[in-house]
């Protein structure tokens, strides 16, 4: 019983199995990188975000400004650092909102089984037949571009993934017999769910939320760079790229830094999620 | 056989005739503008710049100004050949050209479509000018060719009125009876260029009018084509796919696109001014303390130096420079960081104020609003800034949802225009006769309303300078920037005339203009 305590849990075995393959640590390193320079934001810009310079606007990368600045003179560098905390937040909220609301929805519809999951994964069909950038757009040009809003958005376009995910398993575990034992001693279902079968899929999820944070990001930029971002001034990737856009030709830099920002978040995101999910299938770990 | 091929042949000419009126020969002229379609080009609802320099194109006033000129002073004959009015200058009469014809077939211009289209342009339901017409009282036709004006009062200007601007632009009445609501993306008038086909997206195609009565235009066909992203269409420039080009009033553009070899930038009038209202009905722009907080956080210098020297200057009053009856005298606040936290803190905001505002994500103007935005900051006024599609932005102003509205505008060059659309009651939002108040004032209305009809120009002057200083003393809106019109353009294109000022907008096409 006490070995059985000791033993480290699913997810965090499958993380060291991840982390032994080099793409996974450097997907892990970058987004380190960007996590710990959005956290550590204020100790690290050398201006304010915010703050704008008229006189010094589109200036080139320099010792001043490190990456440049954009036109109204504001240091891209910091903005940056700034930016990857809107990135950070929107996504990780999204992502936490849709595991917990998706997976719910997926285990108990997986749990009754019958007609009640054949509507509910119907609904979630449906929710899945709409890309996530036109769901995430109707969102938020319904509920106006706020943060809050942008998490919601986001959520409700990964809902349906992590529904679907959390079923799968949870209808071949509860045929188990742990299951059916908590059944004889006269558990209630709520408890059956949330701590007999959801610690059993929890790594899935988490899993696939890696990955979904790689999806997430990019929607959160498309939303801004269309315009339907956190409102001004607040710096964030994909409205700093289109503002860079639209001065491609006079100062190529605006929009480059932050492309390269969104494709580094999203790749090292990325490498993470395959990592761990590779860890956790089976057949390649049996390889 | 033969009597029958040649009946056919006939048929087919006289059938093609129309078009045949079109099928001018000559180069094209390719254009770039900043849109993804127009949006109506009936005239007499043309309120975007992309429309508005179209229908320029297309159709003609009664007078005109000379083309590359909006200077009211040089305003000639257009669609009527002269003009006379009575010595207590409420009754015109303007004698027509004879010969001119619509395009498509649509026939001769006549009196009745004069009356048609001036009564057409003073109604609400069929103008977006309406509010300019209220003076007259009655339009006729004498005879075929002459129309009488008869006015309730005396306006400032009325050639303005009936020139080739706005609600001055005379149309088909056949046409518009036919096509009905259909007319806004089939528009039929008289001048040089006539409206061939739009496609969403892409490009709206005008074809020489070979009719026209100045001559035949040199320019064979227009592609007005619909480039939104200023990247993309200085791209398409650069690569030779453009011959005239939508420019950015920004300096660090002027500057690059005056390297492009064989490339002339034109830059001209009207500057358009931006002004900020502030609803004075509403807290907290009840108080005048906080308004004139507002106006001494401007800083009107960093605002050209951000745009550039070359295409903007100072807003000077709330009225634009150059307008008839403009007064730089008239007391207004410089800008003094100090002296507005005082006021702010003397209106009980010493730990900062938080005004919601609505705006457009247009960017030309998200961006300026930005620098104010970061300029009121730094006296303590944060603009929560609701970031809305632009006809949203149109729509939900003039619900009164903004109490602070950041508005540029150019206007017929004469102050009683645009102070009545800005300044007065009559134009407050929400009223049956709204146009654009945002500001909710009116301390100016009586010396607006005398300045209108006065015969006196001296005493009109004095009038309007009167009204200038009782807005800005009031702060009723903080005037900020002139912004010019920019174009670039190849250096084969010549326009036929010296290009310093549009009303539409955008460069004047005319039958003179040439692309070598």
């Amino acid at each position: 019983m006490s070995a059985t305590l000791s033993q480290p849990s699913p997810l965090r075995r499958a993380a060291q199995r991840a982390l032994a393959n080099p793409t996974t640590t450097f997907g892990a390193v970058i987004v380190l990188l960007i996590v710990l320079g959005a956290v550590f934001a204020p100790f690290i810009t050398p201006h304010d975000p915010t703050e704008q310079d008229i006189i010094s606007r589109l200036q080139p990368p320099s010792v001043d400004y490190w990456l440049g600045t954009d036109q109204f003179g504001r240091d891209i560098f910091s903005r940056l650092l700034y930016g990857a905390r809107i990135s950070l937040v929107v996504s990780l909220g999204a992502i936490a909102v849709s595991i917990v609301i998706g997976g719910v929805i997926g285990m108990i519809s997986g749990y009754v089984g019958g007609k009640f999951d054949l509507i509910v994964m119907q609904a979630m069909d449906v929710l899945l037949s709409f890309p996530s950038l036109i769901l995430g757009l109707i969102v938020v040009a319904l509920l106006g571009p706020e943060l809050v809003n942008l998490v919601i958005a986001i959520a409700l376009t990964a809902i349906a993934p992590f529904a679907r995910i959390a079923r799968a398993p949870t209808m071949a575990l509860k045929e188990r017999a742990f299951v059916e034992a908590g059944h004889a001693l006269g558990y209630s279902h709520a408890r059956i769910i949330f701590l007999h079968i959801l610690p059993n899929i929890l790594s899935e999820l988490m899993v696939m939320g890696s990955l979904w944070m790689a999806t997430a990001v990019r929607v959160e930029a498309s939303l801004s760079f269309i315009g339907l971002g956190v409102k001004p001034p607040t710096p964030t990737w994909g409205g700093m790229t289109r503002d860079g856009f639209e001065n491609i030709l006079d100062a190529p830099w605006l929009a480059i830094f932050p492309g390269v920002a969104i494709l580094l978040l999203v790749l090292g995101l990325n490498m993470v999620g395959d990592g761990l999910r590779d860890a956790t299938d089976p057949k390649l770990r049996n390889e | 056989m033969k009597t029958k091929l040649l009946a056919g042949l006939a048929a087919m000419i006289l059938g093609a005739a129309p078009l045949a009126a079109h099928a001018q020969q000559g180069p094209t002229l390719r254009v770039g503008m900043a849109a993804q379609d127009v949006g109506r080009l009936d005239p007499h609802f043309a309120v975007s710049t992309i429309d508005r320099v179209a229908v320029a194109w297309m159709f003609n006033g009664l007078v005109r100004f000379r083309p590359g000129s909006i200077n009211p002073a040089e305003i000639e004959p257009d669609l009527a050949e002269r003009w006379e009015s009575s010595e207590d200058g409420k009754v015109w009469t303007f004698h027509l050209r004879r010969g001119v014809q619509f395009h498509g077939g649509f026939g001769e211009m006549t009196a009745d479509d004069v009356v048609f289209s001036l009564q057409k342009a003073g109604n609400a339901g069929s103008s977006a000018f309406s509010a300019d017409y209220r003076a007259f009282q009655s339009v006729e036709a004498v005879d075929p060719y002459t129309v009488r004006i008869t006015l309730r009062e005396n306006v400032p200007s009325l050639l303005g009125l009936v020139t080739n601007y706005s609600g001055g632009y005379i149309v088909s009445r056949r046409a518009v009876e036919q096509r009905g609501a259909d007319f806004a993306r089939n528009p039929v008038g008289t001048g040089p260029f006539a409206m061939e086909r739009i496609t969403p997206n892409t490009s709206a195609e005008l074809v020489a009018n070979a009719q026209y009565f100045r001559g035949a235009p040199q320019i064979g066909r227009i592609s007005y084509r619909f480039i939104p992203s200023d990247a993309s269409r200085d791209l398409a420039y650069q690569n030779r796919e453009l011959d005239l080009n939508y420019g950015r009033a920004d300096q660090t553009w002027v500057n690059r696109t005056r390297q492009v070899p064989n490339t002339t930038v034109d830059v001209f009038e009207p500057g358009e001014l931006t002004i900020l209202s502030l609803d004075v009905s509403k807290p907290p722009f009840d108080d005048i303390r906080v308004r004139r907080a507002f106006a001494h956080a401007i800083n009107r210098q960093e605002m050209v130096r951000w745009r550039g020297p070359d295409v903007s200057r100072e807003g000077q009053s709330v009225v634009p420079r150059g307008y008839l009856g403009f007064t730089a005298d008239n007391g207004l606040l410089p800008f003094d960081q100090a002296r507005a936290r005082a006021l702010m803190a003397e209106a009980g905001h010493a730990n900062g104020l938080s005004v919601r505002v609505i705006h457009t994500q247009l960017p030309e103007m998200l961006n300026g609003m930005q620098v104010i935005q970061q300029q009121l900051r730094r006296v303590g006024i944060n603009l929560d800034l609701q970031v809305v599609e632009h006809a949203t932005f149109h729509q939900q102003i003039r619900q009164n949802l903004s109490p602070l509205v950041y508005y540029a505008a150019a206007r017929f060059p004469v102050a009683d225009i645009f102070l009545s659309q800005f300044f007065h009651s009559r134009s407050i939002p929400g009223t049956p006769t709204a146009v654009t108040n945002f500001s909710h004032c009116n301390v100016a209305d009586s010396q607006i309303d005398a300045a209108r009809v006065s015969t006196n120009r001296e005493e009109q002057l004095r009038l309007w300078a009167q009204a200038q200083r009782l807005l800005v003393e009031n702060v009723c809106a903080v005037p900020v920037m002139e912004t010019l019109l920019v174009f670039a353009r190849r250096n084969n294109l010549s326009y036929g005339y010296e290009l310093r000022g549009s009303m539409s907008l955008g460069p004047l096409i005319t039958e003179q203009t040439r692309l070598n």
